[in-house]
């Protein structure tokens, strides 16, 4: 354990300021979101907005597009705006995929030649990557909190805690369960080879969620997606939270993080 | 121990050289082996390293050497057979045996956004025994790392300073094995020198260093004893001393005046250029035969060159290659 934590805060150190400007573009980014929304409440413009949004968005969006076409809905849809989720997903690919960098610039030949188990390199991979999951999703808040104490209207409802902190754990689940693909991928190939194939993959899955949304054949294979089992839209309209969902992506994650430990465990550590 | 060392093929019994027999031998090496696929990297080797031993490991490219370095450090996992460090598996009982372990890499794999105190200073927390900083700061002193370049960025150092930092990590908690895999790698001649000053200092201090190596003035030199790898077997298990033994050792002999016979040259003994006043010869075994038959003729002078571990060396390798 005593070597454990030095490998924690170097990873902490390495990533810090990847941490740092990707939470603050977050929060940027949410707070003028905030501010757009406010526009758009001032003028009186929901109802054209939502006129002019394609057909096809419309059935994605289903029942909650009624509620996200409002000030609190567009404040509250950073949850699920593919924008963030692909920035999210991007930055926990990478971070999952640390320890195939470690094992192909042969640092891991160093920490591992000494008494270190394997394991840590696993378990420091997980915390970073939790860690930073947490922290984007905070910055995001923090961002929307700063968004609404300077732009909100006087007569416009605030998202509340309730609406919040359920499309914020779905996220993070969300971004939890790539996360223990993309770090399963990273145990057993290079990094740039695991971190392409998780990207495709859940593009792919991407894809094929908005797909069975619009075209209901694809039902049968759409379960396949962890992204079946994100339903903001859902929460959005006043349903409640779904906990199932909530286990598969965080089976899907363990999964991930099982194999991985499992994988590194048995593999020999070569470049 | 001396009498101990012996010439063997991998195959071979090897002799448990441990001088002290109460205590467990440095590395002891039970038919490792390890194979990627169809090809068979390392071919069942058996191999005792004693505590306080300088052991030189040698062998051409892609003979086995770093992969037995790495099945020591159970960074790769063997196909078959064990390895211990002082006692300890290195699989079953891995972080007991890594704890006892300095490690140089043949290419080391740095994070070059850090400097190069925090990566001595990070590998330092990751060991069990507490890390001397005067004993480090004696070690950057005597290969010239100056704190100043320790403060910079590893991106700005030359290939020698990073060789440098790393015999600096390997050594910085005094463990008392060292592995060490081309460690004159990249090191300018002086550097070499406080390298070896250094070697020789842990060997003082009753460390055991097992290292591989390319440069056979540098074994010479430096190693009690040696093996040879080919081709993922070892070939050759030998003192340094023994090793030279069996090397041809390089005679001149000048004559005062032409000499035009053939003499039948005794078995172990081979004219490599012969002119009417200079003869050139390799002569394995004692040089008896040659003082006798050299007794008839006029000779001027007669030079004896030191035999050398390199030919014995070299002559496994041009097996190898041919």
């Amino acid at each position: 354990m005593s070597g454990a934590l030095p490998l924690f805060r170097l990873s902490l150190k390495r990533v810090w300021k990847l941490l740092c400007a990707t939470g603050l573009l977050l929060a940027v980014v949410q707070a003028l979101r905030v501010r757009i929304a406010a526009e758009v409440h001032d003028t009186g413009q929901f109802a054209q907005l939502s006129a002019i949004l394609p057909q096809a968005v419309r059935e994605i969006l289903g029942p909650s597009l009624a509620s996200i076409m409002s000030f609190n809905g567009i404040v509250i849809a950073v949850y699920f705006d593919t924008g963030f989720i692909i920035a999210l997903l991007a930055l926990a690919i990478t971070l999952a995929t640390l320890p195939a960098s470690e094992i192909e610039t042969g640092f891991a030949d160093l920490i591992l030649a000494r008494p270190l188990s394997r394991h840590w390199l696993i378990t420091r991979t997980i915390a970073l990557v939790l860690f930073s999951i947490l922290l984007m999703l905070l910055m995001i808040m923090a961002g929307t909190w700063a968004g609404l104490a300077l732009c909100a209207p006087p007569d416009a409802p605030w998202p509340t805690a309730r609406q919040t902190a359920p499309l914020a754990l779905t996220l993070g689940m969300l971004v939890a369960s790539w996360s223990g693909i993309a770090m399963a991928l990273g145990a057993a190939y290079r990094r740039g080879a695991a971190s392409g194939t998780t990207g495709l993959l859940a593009f792919a899955a991407l894809l094929l969620d908005w797909a069975h949304r619009l075209w209901p054949p694809l039902d049968y294979i759409a379960w396949l997606s962890p992204f079946f089992y994100f339903n903001p839209y859902e929460l959005v309209a006043g349903g409640a939270l779904q906990v199932e969902n909530l286990l598969v992506l965080w089976a899907i994650a363990m999964t991930g993080f099982i194999a991985a430990y499992f994988i590194i465990s048995q593999r020999d550590i070569s470049r | 121990m001396e009498s101990q060392e012996t010439i063997l093929s991998a195959s071979g019994q090897i002799p448990h050289a441990c001088a002290d027999h109460t205590s467990p031998p440095a590395i002891s090496i039970r038919g490792l082996t390890k194979q990627y696929g169809p090809l068979t990297a390392l071919n069942d080797l058996n191999l005792d390293i004693d505590p306080g031993e300088v052991f030189g490991f040698l062998g051409l490219n892609g003979a086995g050497k770093t992969t037995t370095i790495r099945l020591l450090l159970d960074l790769l996992r063997p196909t078959s057979g064990q390895a211990f460090i002082f006692g300890y598996d290195c699989r079953m009982a891995g972080l007991d045996a890594r704890a006892r372990i300095g490690y140089l890499p043949g290419e080391l794999g740095l994070y070059l956004d850090l400097t190069g105190l925090e990566t001595l200073d990070f590998l330092a927390g990751l060991n069990r025994q507490p890390m001397d900083k005067r004993h480090r700061q004696e070690l950057c002193d005597r290969l010239e790392l100056p704190q100043s370049d320790l403060r910079r960025r590893l991106r700005e150092y030359s290939s020698g300073m990073k060789r440098k930092l790393g015999i600096i990590q390997a050594f910085q908690t005094n463990p008392p094995l060292l592995i060490l895999d081309e460690p004159t790698e990249g090191l300018d001649p002086l550097m070499q020198e406080s390298f070896y000053g250094l070697l020789s200092d842990v060997k003082r201090g009753g460390a055991t260093v097992f290292m591989s190596s390319h440069v056979l003035s540098e074994v010479e030199r430096v190693c009690d004893r040696i093996a040879l790898l080919r081709k993922g077997e070892m070939v050759l298990l030998s003192s340094v001393q023994e090793s030279r033994r069996l090397a041809p050792r390089r005679v001149r002999v000048l004559f005062s005046e032409d000499v035009s016979a053939y003499p039948d040259l005794p078995p172990g003994h081979e004219l490599t250029e012969k002119a009417p006043r200079l003869w050139r010869l390799t002569v394995t075994g004692p040089l008896g035969p040659l003082l006798a038959l050299l007794a008839g003729l006029p000779v001027e002078d007669m030079e004896l060159e030191e035999a050398r571990l390199e030919d014995v060396v070299l002559k496994y390798y041009r097996e190898e290659a041919s």
